[in-house]
């Protein structure tokens, strides 16, 4: 999956020389931060609250009779699936689990791929290159195996999912907070910070940190959406979230494999995974323009 | 900024709107799907054939017969090549189901079982010009019984069991009677005879790619797993034989791609189809013939009576009581499969076998056992695959509703064997039989008290078992069978589900015994007989 | 992904010569690198497959197996033999240029592995070349005007594009123009030797399920760091003084400094993207390696499996350098090690 190592720059720009100035889009700037966090709050609070407070029929344990009705049916909105479970109930559960994963995956990612990039841009000389031939090995093992042997091996669980994304993740963050470290080690105040004897622990967490947080944490909004996708692809190789209990991954994976029969197990599924991704990816970016400034 | 979500989401909706569309006008609604009406055969053309990657559609190991692990699976692309000595045919409805002679003119047990004779037929040749005749065989059969093959025969042979009689009579002699010999014989590697000589010039390693029989193809070309090309054998033993020109196994990953390829017109043919939303799909689709051949092998619940919960027969019973297959066939499976009350089913050799005061499904029954026993904790576990899961989930709701606990597992090859093998498992959601209830593996495999397979340990089904196998006189094996199904009732060991049959499709115009006609499965899958299959438009 | 390894060197060396500057210290230096990395990998494959209960056995026999039928199986696969002692034999013929023999099929593991290697890298290759092809014209347009009707357009169908994950995008396609329309087919592979035409046939739609995320990527970052680029470097500034004209301010000045990153990213993508093929190749019955890898790994055939795993380690490393050689090329301070 494609590791973003320069900022994903979409600016304002007052226009170059022999340009009119552009008016600067009205997206950009607040509405474009707060409609898809808006957003993004709703999709939550649908999974999260939505089935305590409306009385949904639960996603798993449904009545074997109610199987594969399709979307509008009574009682059953977007239809059920071969064990009757309800399939708007199954996308607001699975959805729980989706995030959940997302979440728990990207804070991982953060805390020790940060933690570990940064460390190792700070650092520099033989510690550095140790820490990236590391992450090379690990960049390239193909992820596949690692995937196939988890799901054989202790077999599919919440736990081995987010521990095999995190094994993508934790890289790629490390390279991201590497590179930015490395691009403000050669400014002044780190030059100043340095002659001033300040211990290293205390340079990373009170400059270095809050200088890369905002290019580390867009990383991070556009990894939500790269790993729910990639808990989808889990899902088709027998990993993921075990069935019955739904996540968007595998309700995607298990209803196509009876797509032209009931498209509908796959097309709610996929919808929900949209809305979310492409909300996650542009708050990200748009939280970028805000910070960066450009 | 709100418009463009908006938009892109209304977009979005569209373009899958326009594939589902599209899709419901892939085919039209049509006239009925079964039996077809392509008329007489027609000699010439191509057919390609998709097979499905966890099952047929798998033969990493090569197609020689004697060195292919996955030969039970393999059967169709056997078919093609070799012919076969023996082939099961019936009836198009799938009724009087019998083994007859292909390659071979009479197959004869004597009434004690103990020696088979084989009769060949005079004058066929393998697609190298060397003769198939009883020496060839013999050299087959000894290469055969060395296979790494749970497709190899059971058989106790005496020293020196394998004889040439004549050019064109092989005999073989048992030390135990072998009642279900012929009845296996298609589906064993015994049955698909190679040429010695082209194995013995190529070297083992080259002739699984490329292996030479007697059959009605020959062998293009050959992908392992992947894609598998044949084209005619002209100087195939039946005359005006095979009608079709070139025939293509194609490996494909599930019934999914499989149906979308039928639709896409990429394939004519697919085996094994077992999702029924898809299947439903298809017997609504004018252009596809859909044959649901006749189930051979029921599920059953195995139960572990050897430790507890299930060393309790109450416990086994609250099983029966709260178990309602009825719901499943119905729901699941839209009544396509019949519900079996023993380890037989309608395409079954000796089907049906009365059972007196099955312990039928009966919630009140349940609940009130389960407080008998003070509460049920069980761990059901199946192998992993789609259909299996959906079952089980569907039997842990039921079962949880009489108050039993319930834990599901869905299990890899080398899980569910080692949980066999280490004793602690509890149930197990399986298959069991076969058309001849002792051809394969045989019903002992999941009922024997030797088998590690198996949860029941009871000397007297052993024995029931062990006759019925034993002798030739029919009647006397359906009577044993009737007593032993009669015993795993009475005793609660195990009960029985629905019947699943392979269902396979194909596209209007092809025809053959066995793709669009009802032949039962011997052991899992039905065996197609190409060399009558034909396309009759091009 | 680093920008440079070479140290800063003390002199400069006098004009283009190759031969001493640090691009072929770099090769040589990556190389050798590469050792290590293979090694580990195999290591670490072969020890996560063995962690897999079963072996080739098992897997190839069945359900139905006896015990002891899985033993005989067993002694003949070679399997009772301890895995160090297999994995050393594994690399004692792998180092000599011999990765084995397939352990399930006997086939020997060069004749197995082109072919597969051709049909995936066929598909990442024209997943590659057609999202740059198209994403970089498309960027150039767009960061020519920003906010303007090419920009907001394709800023749009990017963000959607992105949004949509390959493997649901790939059923849809085959759904619309395999099904519904009968233009393309559904599944299966033509080699080449089949004609250009029927090989391309079906290799469109597989592609463009991996290529129309890619391009959404590509595009949208492309012209992000152009209209970076355009807005604020002085030295585009200095070159339309120069009253050089904005398409060649943007292409001769900005792209060639935003490629470097377009590089790094697409280097990095082509690392982890071989591996990502196998639902691809699952859902369009490809016979590729990811496939191939899949299949091994289930029937635990580890000779298959770890000959996989050195060709995706192998042009993991190759892409990273060939990312890092055309920094040389296009960056004259590495080339000529001053800096």
């Amino acid at each position: 999956m494609a590791v973003i190592d320069t900022p994903l720059g979409v600016s304002e720009h007052p226009g170059v020389e022999h340009e009119e100035a552009v008016r600067p889009s009205r997206w950009r700037g607040k509405l474009g931060v707060w409609i898809p966090a808006g957003l993004v709050v709703l999709i939550v609070a649908a999974c999260f609250l939505a089935p305590l407070v409306f009385d949904l029929p639960k996603p798993i344990g449904g009545d074997v009779l109610d199987s594969y009705l399709p979307t509008g049916s009574p009682g059953h909105p977007l239809g059920t699936d071969g064990n009757g479970n309800d399939t708007l109930s199954r996308v607001l559960y699975g959805g729980r689990a989706s995030l959940l994963i997302a979440v728990t995956v990207n804070l991982l990612g953060l805390l020790v791929g940060g933690t570990l990039g940064a460390l190792s841009g700070q650092i520099g000389g033989a510690v550095d290159t140790t820490i990236m031939r590391l992450l090379d090995v690990l960049i390239a093992f193909p992820s596949l195996v690692l995937t196939l042997a988890v799901a054989q091996a202790p077999g599919p669980s919440m736990r081995n999912t987010i521990l095999a994304l995190a094994f993508f993740s934790i890289p790629a963050f490390a390279r991201v907070a590497r590179a930015a470290v490395l691009r403000l080690r050669s400014l002044p105040f780190m030059a100043a910070a340095e002659l001033c004897g300040t211990p290293r622990w205390r340079v990373l967490f009170r400059h270095l940190a809050p200088n890369i947080a905002p290019q580390v944490i867009t990383f991070g909004m556009l990894g939500m959406g790269i790993v729910i996708i990639i808990e989808g692809a889990l899902s088709f190789l027998g990993l993921g979230v075990p069935r019955p209990n739904p996540s968007w991954g595998n309700m995607i994976a298990d209803g196509q494999q009876s797509l032209s029969a009931t498209p509908g197990l796959v097309l709610w599924p996929s919808l929900a995974l949209l809305i979310t991704v492409l909300s996650f990816n542009l708050l990200g970016e748009n939280l970028r323009v805000r910070w960066s400034g450009r | 900024m709100r418009q463009r979500i908006i938009s892109q989401r209304i977009c979005m909706a569209l373009l899958l709107a326009t594939s589902l569309v599209l899709t419901a006008c892939g085919g039209d609604s049509g006239s009925g799907s079964s039996g077809n009406s392509s008329g007489k055969p027609v000699k010439g053309g191509s057919l390609t054939v998709l097979e499905d990657t966890a099952f047929a559609g798998s033969w990493p190991t090569g197609l020689d017969p004697a060195t292919n692990t996955t030969g039970g699976a393999n059967i169709s692309m056997e078919q093609a090549i070799y012919g076969g000595l023996f082939l099961l045919r019936a009836d198009d409805d799938g009724s009087n189901a019998k083994v007859e002679g292909n390659q071979a003119e009479s197959g004869t047990l004597s009434d004690d079982g103990l020696t088979l004779t084989v009769k060949l037929r005079d004058g066929i040749k393998f697609s190298d010009g060397t003769p198939l005749d009883a020496q060839a065989v013999v050299d087959n059969w000894n290469r055969d019984l060395q296979a790494p093959c749970t497709c190899k025969p059971t058989w106790q042979l005496a020293p020196d069991g394998i004889k040439v009689v004549d050019p064109l009579t092989v005999s073989v002699t048992f030390t135990q009677p072998n009642a279900a010999v012929l009845a296996s014989f298609p589906a064993s590697n015994v049955n698909w005879i190679v040429s010695p000589t082209a194995l013995q010039q190529m070297g083992e390693d080259a002739f699984k790619i490329k292996p030479v029989g007697a059959g009605p193809f020959i062998v293009q070309d050959n992908q392992l797993s992947s894609t598998l090309t044949l084209t005619r054998n002209p100087d195939y033993f039946k005359e005006g034989l095979p009608y079709l020109d070139k025939l293509t196994f194609q490996s494909i990953g599930g019934d999914q791609p499989a149906y979308q390829a039928l639709q896409a017109g990429q394939a004519q043919a697919y085996e094994g189809m077992n999702t029924t939303p898809l299947i439903e799909q298809a017997q609504s689709n004018g252009n596809l013939t859909v044959t649901i051949q006749p189930a051979t092998s029921p599920y059953n619940i195995q139960l572990n009576t050897k430790i507890a919960p299930f060393n309790d027969e109450k416990a086994r019973e609250a099983i029966y009581r709260a178990t309602d297959f009825d719901a499943i066939a119905k729901g699941l499976f839209k009544d396509k499969y019949p519900v079996s009350q023993s380890f037989t089913a309608p395409g079954g050799l000796f089907y049906p076998l009365e059972v007196k005061d099955y312990p039928e499904f009966d919630l009140d029954k349940a609940k009130q056992l389960v407080q008998e026993l003070g509460g049920l904790t069980v761990n059901l576990g199946t192998i992993s695959n789609y259909v299996a899961k959906q079952i089980i989930t569907a039997l842990q709701t039921q079962w949880e509703k009489a108050g039993i606990k319930v834990t599901t597992n869905d299990l890899q090859l080398s899980a569910l064997v080692q949980q066999f093998q280490s004793g602690q498992w509890q149930a197990m959601l399986q298959t069991a039989g076969a058309w001849d209830p002792a051809a394969g593996v045989g019903v002992s495999f999941r009922y024997s008290s030797k088998s590690p397979f198996s949860g029941i340990a009871d000397p007297d089904l052993d024995t029931l078992l062990a006759q019925a196998a034993g002798t030739t006189d029919m009647d006397k094996r359906k009577d044993l069978y009737t007593q032993a199904n009669q015993l795993i009732a009475d005793k609660r060991y195990s009960p029985f589900g629905l019947a699943f049959a392979p269902t396979n499709l194909a596209v209007q115009g092809v025809a053959g015994p066995g793709l669009t006609t009802q032949i039962p499965a011997i052991l899992v899958n039905t065996g197609v007989i190409w060399d009558e299959v034909y396309r009759s438009n091009g | 992904m680093t920008v440079t390894t070479a140290a800063p060197r003390p002199r400069v060396s006098r004009g283009p010569a190759l031969a001493h500057s640090p691009v072929l210290r770099l090769v040589v230096k990556r190389l050798l690198m590469a050792i290590p990395i293979l090694l580990g990998v195999t290591a670490l494959a072969f020890w996560v497959l063995s962690l897999i209960p079963g072996n080739a056995a098992q897997q190839l026999l069945g359900p139905e197996a006896t015990p002891e039928q899985v033993h005989q199986l067993e002694q003949q696969l070679g399997l009772d033999k301890p895995g160090i002692v297999r994995y050393l034999d594994w690399l004692k013929g792998a180092v000599h240029g011999d990765f084995g023999k397939s352990l399930v099929s006997g086939q020997p593991v060069s004749e197995l592995l082109p072919g597969r290697l051709a049909v995936t890298g066929e598909l990442v290759f024209l997943a590659f070349f057609v999202s740059l092809a198209v994403a970089i014209p498309v960027a150039l347009l767009a960061a020519r005007r920003p906010n303007g009707v090419v920009d907001r357009l394709s800023m749009m169908i990017g963000t959607a594009g992105l949004s949509v994950a390959n493997y649901v995008l790939a059923l849809v396609l085959v759904l619309i123009f395999a099904v519904g329309l009968g233009w393309l087919p559904a599944i299966g592979y033509e080699p080449l030797s089949s004609g250009l035409w029927a090989n391309l046939k079906t290799m469109i739609l597989p592609s463009a399920a991996i290529g129309i995320p890619l391009f959404c990527f590509y595009g949208r970052f492309l012209r992000s760091d152009l209209v970076d680029q355009m807005q604020g470097e002085d030295y585009i500034t200095t070159a339309q003084a120069k009253g050089l004209g904005p398409w060649q301010v943007l292409v001769r000045h900005a792209f060639r400094n935003s490629s470097f990153g377009l590089i790094t990213v697409v280097g990095l993508n082509l690392g982890t993207l071989i591996g990502g093929t196998v639902i691809i190749e699952q859902i369009f019955a490809l016979p590729g390696l990811g496939q191939l890898l899949l299949q091994s790994i289930n029937t635990r055939d580890f000779v298959v499996v770890l000959a996989a795993v050195v060709i995706f380690a192998v042009v993991a490393v190759l892409a990273n350098l060939i990312v890092d050689l055309l920094y040389a090329v296009l960056d004259p301070r590495i080339r000529y090690g001053s800096h």
